[in-house]
Formats: structure tokens, C-alpha cells, sequence
């Protein structure tokens, strides 16, 4: 296992909140979801910088492109 | 992370040590290139040409690692190496992220998914057989899944685990491993959704 850095994160309370519902939902713990949640943003990062573009599709096929700063 | 495991030695019928590793390179890759393609092609062009089942064919002939390179540097994927007696015998390749169980226990709960699981094919019985030969080590795709199932409850995911099976190893993931076959994919080459719970993960590693 690669070795772990600790840091300190300061949360709104609304912020919080969704975080615990997350964990809640996901059956994760908090720095789980957070973990995951960075994971992804590199993912969908490193997509858009080969130039690939993030869509999400609805119920109807409909597709709407996210934007990603 | 480096830690030595246990391969069985088909030849000398007994346990030998080899090497779990998740620092994975681009020169594994082109190893398998190298060293693993030209057997595998070979093997299914025999099997083939012998008239055999085309379930018991492997399929990942034209698997090609090195197209995974730019992964390596990606922290939603992991990979993972064995090696033994100097040669890779196994690699596999995780995503950690982007994926949810189909379990009607664990629906919509994160996993693992096992992208990529190839064995060394002097490790693979049915190659091995189509070119008369003994197969080397055993339970190389053992330690591997058991090495994704810990990465499973490392990210907090309980050893909830999956992978869409290719049709020559379903005995393995459902028979060998016990994981559940859930459905074929449609948007999978219609391949079989296999996934471990918790509880079978656990059995699994016990």
C-alpha cells in the first residue's frame, strides 16, 4: 500500500452535509468519497485536455454536454 | 508495494515464491507484447485449426498493453504484476472509479472493476495443451483477483468487485472464484457481468 499524507479540510456546513449523505449512500466512509471524487476529476480532466468531451444522456436520449472547469 | 506470494509449480508440484507488484511499467507491457502475443496467436491458430470449441478459444488474442500506457499515470486505474523466476506471469489492470455494482444486494454501491486480467500463456492449460506442453504455474489469476479484492476493501468498497467475463473464463470467475453471474452485457459484447458481494469476497480470501 503506498504510504498515506494527512490534511486538513475545512467544509461548509452544506458542503458537510453532502458529503455525509454521500457516505451514506454510497456505503463509503467521507475520505472515501472524497478519494473518489478526485479520481475522477483528474479522469474527466485529462479526457477533456485530449479533447474529449463529457456528455450525460437522459431519460429521453437526449444528450446535454457538461461543462468542466 | 511489493510483497511475495505463492505460485503452485506445475513441474516440481509444489508452492515457489513470486512477486505481487502494483509499480507497473510500460517495459511489462511491452514484455507482454514480446513474449506473450506470439504464443497466444499461435495457440488459438492451432486450436482453431484443430476444430475446437470456440468457447474454449481464447479471445484475447489481440490484446495490446502498451495502448494502455497512458493509464499508468491515471489514479482512477491501478495495475497490478506477478512475477516469478524472472519473467511477468500475470497483469492486470483496475479502475476504481466510474463503476457500481449490479447485485440486487448491493445495487448502485461503488466497486471495483477488473478491466484487464491476462495469465502468461505458458501459464494457460488450453494453450499450453494446443502446443503439447505442461503448463508452468498455477493460480496466477487467483492471486490476482485476490489482490484486487484487497484493493476493493483498501478503497473502503468492502471487496465488492466485478469484471464482464470473456466465455473461455467464466468457469474460472464463477466456478474457481465463486462470484455471481449476473446478466450479459449487450453493451459488452455480450459478455457475463460476474460480481463478488462482500460476504463472497470475503469467503473468497478465507
Amino acid at each position: 500500500m503506498n504510504s498515506k499524507k494527512t490534511m486538513t479540510l475545512n467544509l461548509t456546513d452544506q458542503e458537510m452535509r453532502v458529503l455525509e449523505e454521500l457516505s451514506a449512500q454510497k456505503d463509503l466512509s467521507k475520505t472515501a468519497i472524497l478519494r473518489q471524487a478526485l479520481k475522477l476529476y483528474q479522469l474527466v480532466d485529462l479526457k477533456l485536455a485530449e479533447g474529449g468531451k463529457l456528455f450525460f444522456e437522459d431519460q429521453k436520449k437526449e444528450k446535454a454536454e457538461l461543462m468542466v472547469l | 508495494m511489493r510483497e511475495v506470494i505463492q505460485l503452485f509449480d506445475n513441474a516440481a508440484k509444489k508452492l515457489v515464491d513470486a512477486e505481487l507488484f502494483d509499480e507497473v511499467t510500460v517495459e511489462h507491457f511491452l514484455e507482454t507484447q514480446k513474449k506473450w502475443r506470439p504464443i497466444v496467436k499461435d495457440a488459438a491458430q492451432q486450436l482453431y485449426r484443430a476444430g475446437a470449441d470456440v468457447g474454449s478459444i481464447p479471445q484475447h488474442f489481440h490484446w495490446d498493453w502498451t495502448s494502455k500506457e497512458a493509464d499508468l499515470r491515471v489514479l482512477a486505474f491501478t495495475f497490478f504484476g506477478i512475477s516469478c523466476g524472472g519473467e511477468l506471469q500475470g497483469l492486470m489492470k483496475l479502475a476504481t472509479v466510474g463503476h457500481v455494482a449490479r447485485h440486487p444486494e448491493q445495487k448502485g454501491k461503488p466497486i471495483v472493476y477488473v478491466d484487464y486480467l491476462e495469465t502468461a500463456p505458458w501459464n494457460i492449460k488450453v494453450l499450453t495443451q494446443a502446443q503439447g506442453k505442461n503448463s508452468r504455474f498455477g493460480a496466477v489469476g487467483s492471486r490476482l483477483i485476490e489482490a484486487a479484492v484487497r484493493k476493493s476493501q483498501e478503497e473502503g468498497f468492502k471487496g465488492r468487485l466485478a469484471l464482464h467475463s470473456l466465455p473461455s473464463s467464466e468457469p474460472f470467475y464463477i466456478e474457481t472464484c465463486g462470484m455471481t453471474a449476473l446478466e450479459r452485457d449487450p453493451a459488452k459484447q455480450n459478455l457475463v457481468w460476474c460480481e463478488f458481494t462482500p460476504e463472497q469476497a470475503e469467503t473468497f480470501l478465507s
